[in-house]
């Protein structure tokens, strides 16, 4: 057995740290392209929007039917193959695309699931007081819906968080890359991987007190 | 026609999102010659997990291959950008037109030579297997038939062993992101094909109990692959023309010597 | 003119008649309440009236707005339902806002009202239904009652030809029932257009200018409410006013 080696440790965590930006970032972006999307797609089914419910019904069938590693390959590799223009996507942007249409899927059906949770008589109260359906939506079903839907948002966007770390296979430098590369030329597989999972573990546990904060907000009101 | 529209939409939604956070480009690491901004850089893939033609160490990228580059940017006078990702990425990326050319000792295949224009070869080097320095029993490609083998996922060496295994009697198991070394040193698997170059250095850099075994197979000709575009088939004869340069002034030589102790570049 | 007019008014759900050609005038200024025994339609008729059920067949007309159930838009229904206001049976209000935003919500996001004069309206409006000390609440911080006068309050702010109240009082406790009542009095007294749909006979018999009784999705007769209380015509409003009285 050999004794862990603590300075490699330190200079791989500072190293990590400066690069979690990447991380972070791509979290956020992906995050928030997927919870637009996603209430999209749950309106859309809601008020089966003719023509879009199908396409959507189909969109969230293919995203959750299909690995999200075969997803991020097949934008980055494979459809710049048919679109050349598509090359102009870069491996950071791909892993927010990727990652943001893929959550989307599962978050649409989410906030579906949290709309209806919402009484009923919500939406007529709103009808009648002369707003339109898409007013009533924004204004009063979905800040409704957000509480229920919190809790398991803020799951998808754990996982999210940690699926960025599929990105390393598109070359995009963010924490995994970092430190398999690391590892590679050291051979301290043990400190170097216990570093990565100490950082994605110590930012999981700072979004989760963030979730705990926004879940006490919501209820103020009930 | 509804399928149309759909993609249109798809297309349309990631359009718009692009734009909205285009220009977030990530390269790993830019060459200090950077050169006038006009002079647009040649960007090199490699895994940067390939000791020792490319590696990161304490967050710098280096090696063989990066220092063949430098050298390579200072003659061509224009920036050099290496872009690092997985092995088994790399092929993909150069499809993508996302980089110019893989410099991560590739060794020529007749099935890649298919599809791409090689530069001409910068090391020769051969095929060997490596196991756990307590095993003695293998010693040949013959003597890997009943047992379990490991290879980088995209490698020749994958190839190599298929086309030699033709009953199917060894068991190939292929991996993608490194690691292969520990798990002949664990005992997992009985011994990995790797080139001789690389194994002797991983060998002796990690410590683990590992040892090269057999004589080499194979005669291995490592080239950088271009695609068949103006623009590469361009690049690819400049790169030539200064490979060329650097083999004669013995520039060549002296990176080998820096990084094996011994001159890979030119055949035995 | 009448203010409202319905003309042959149909609707069924799964099959099943509720309401079978109802055919009504309301004047402007006047109190209609609405009796009826249960699952008589008389609530199906009201939320009809601003689309809250979508009708089968039958002609909608509010001052200048008509809406033919058979060949309705969108836009139609909206002009239309933004002449009436409505209150709840269960009070419905939006639980996501507080007692004032409730009462501001609809003013600055359909009419357009600064949010500043917007609350000082909702303040004005709260100090009328007494509640002026509790306009930072949330609804599930107030009692039954409370919540109710809010709704109304919320009805009122919009200034709308026509008030609509579904059972203002049926869900709430006994002693809260009349403080909700003497709000809906003094909303009669400004001379405000009602519908009111309830089984509170002796509020209909203080406040209405017309009773309306409706019994298998028709309505089977109507009067002042000496008329209908004291001398019923039809065997089915006697029984009916039997069982409550």
């Amino acid at each position: 057995m050999t004794e862990l080696d603590l300075s490699f440790a330190t200079d791989l965590l500072l190293q990590l740290v400066g690069v979690l930006p990447v991380t972070l970032g791509m979290s956020f972006l992906a995050m928030a392209l997927a919870l637009v999307l996603a209430i999209f797609f749950a309106i859309v089914q809601i008020f089966r929007i003719p023509g879009l419910n199908g396409f959507t019904q189909l969109y969230i069938s293919f995203f959750r039917g299909t690995p999200l590693l075969v997803q991020l390959f097949l934008f980055y590799y494979g459809l710049p193959q048919m679109f050349p223009s598509m090359t102009a996507i870069s491996a950071f942007q791909a892993t927010i695309l990727g990652l943001g249409l893929h959550f989307a899927a599962y978050m649409a059906e989410l906030i579906r699931g949290a709309i209806l949770g919402v009484d009923r008589s919500q939406m007529e109260a709103a009808l009648s007081v002369g707003m339109d359906r898409l007013t009533a939506m924004r204004r009063i079903i979905l800040p409704q819906a957000a509480r229920i839907a919190v809790p398991g948002l803020m799951n998808s966007f754990i996982d999210l968080l940690k699926s960025t770390s599929l990105a390393f296979t598109l070359g995009v430098a963010e924490i995994m890359a970092k430190t398999q590369l690391e590892a590679a030329s050291s051979f301290r597989f043990l400190e170097s991987y216990l570093v990565l999972a100490l950082v994605y573990w110590v930012v999981i546990m700072i979004m989760t007190w963030g979730q705990k904060y926004t879940e006490r907000r919501l209820e103020e009101a009930y | 026609m509804i399928r149309r529209l759909q993609a249109t939409g798809l297309a349309v939604v990631m359009s718009v999102f692009l734009a909205a956070c285009g220009g977030s480009e990530q390269s790993t690491s830019t060459n200090e010659t950077a050169g006038t901004p006009e002079v647009s850089s040649i960007k090199v893939g490699m895994s940067g997990g390939y000791y020792p033609f490319t590696f990161v160490e304490k967050d710098q990228l280096q090696g063989f291959d990066v220092d063949v580059w430098n050298e390579l940017s200072n003659r061509l006078d224009r920036p050099v950008e290496f872009v690092t990702a997985p092995f088994s990425s790399l092929f993909g990326m150069l499809d993508s037109e996302r980089i110019d050319t893989i410099s991560n000792q590739i060794t020529i295949t007749e099935e890649r030579k298919k599809k791409y224009n090689f530069s001409d070869v910068y090391v020769f080097d051969g095929a060997q297997i490596t196991v756990n320095a307590n095993i003695n029993d293998i010693n040949s490609l013959e003597d890997l038939k009943g047992r379990t083998v490991a290879v980088n996922l995209g490698s020749n060496f994958e190839e190599l062993l298929r086309d030699f295994d033709t009953n199917n009697e060894i068991t190939i198991k292929t991996y993608s992101a490194g690691g292969i070394e520990q798990e002949v040193a664990l005992g997992r698997v009985d011994a990995f094909i790797m080139d001789r170059l690389s194994a002797a250095e991983l060998i002796k850099k990690s410590g683990l109990p590992l040892k090269q075994t057999g004589e080499p197979f194979e005669v291995i000709e490592n080239a950088m692959p271009y695609l068949r575009t103006e623009s590469s088939e361009e690049l690819r004869l400049q790169v030539n023309q200064a490979l060329k340069a650097m083999r004669e002034d013995g520039t060549l030589a002296e990176i080998s010597q820096k990084w094996f102790g011994t001159d890979v570049t030119s055949k035995g | 003119m009448a203010l409202l007019e319905l003309r042959n008014l149909h609707k069924a759900f799964n099959g099943q008649t509720v309401l079978d050609g109802i055919d009504l005038q309301v004047q402007q200024g006047e109190i209609v309440v609405v009796l009826g025994p249960s699952g008589s339609g008389k609530s199906t008729m009201l939320r009809c009236i601003n689309y809250l059920e979508t009708p089968d067949k039958g002609t909608i007309t509010i001052s200048d707005q008509s809406v033919d159930a058979e060949s309705a838009g969108k836009k139609e229904i909206l002009a239309l339902r933004r002449k009436t206001s409505f209150v709840f049976q269960n009070y419905a209000l939006f639980k996501n806002k507080t007692a004032l935003g409730n009462i501001t919500e609809a003013l600055t996001t359909v009419h357009g009202i600064p949010e500043q004069k917007a609350r000082k309206k909702a303040m004005t409006i709260l100090e009328d239904v007494g509640l002026a000390d509790r306009h930072d609440a949330w609804p599930s911080a107030l009692s039954g009652g409370q919540q109710q006068r809010v709704g109304i309050g919320r009805a009122m702010a919009l200034d709308a030809n026509l008030m609509l109240f579904d059972e203002p009082t049926s869900a709430l406790d006994p002693e809260k029932v009349h403080e909700v009542l003497d709000l809906m009095k003094k909303l009669a007294r400004q001379k405000r257009t009602m519908m009111v749909v309830t089984h509170e006979i002796p509020f209909a018999r203080e406040v209405a200018d017309r009773i309306i009784f409706i019994d298998g999705g028709k309505i089977v007769e109507m009067g002042t409410p000496e008329e209908i209380l004291d001398n019923p015509q039809d065997p089915r409003t006697r029984d009916f006013l039997r069982q409550v009285l």
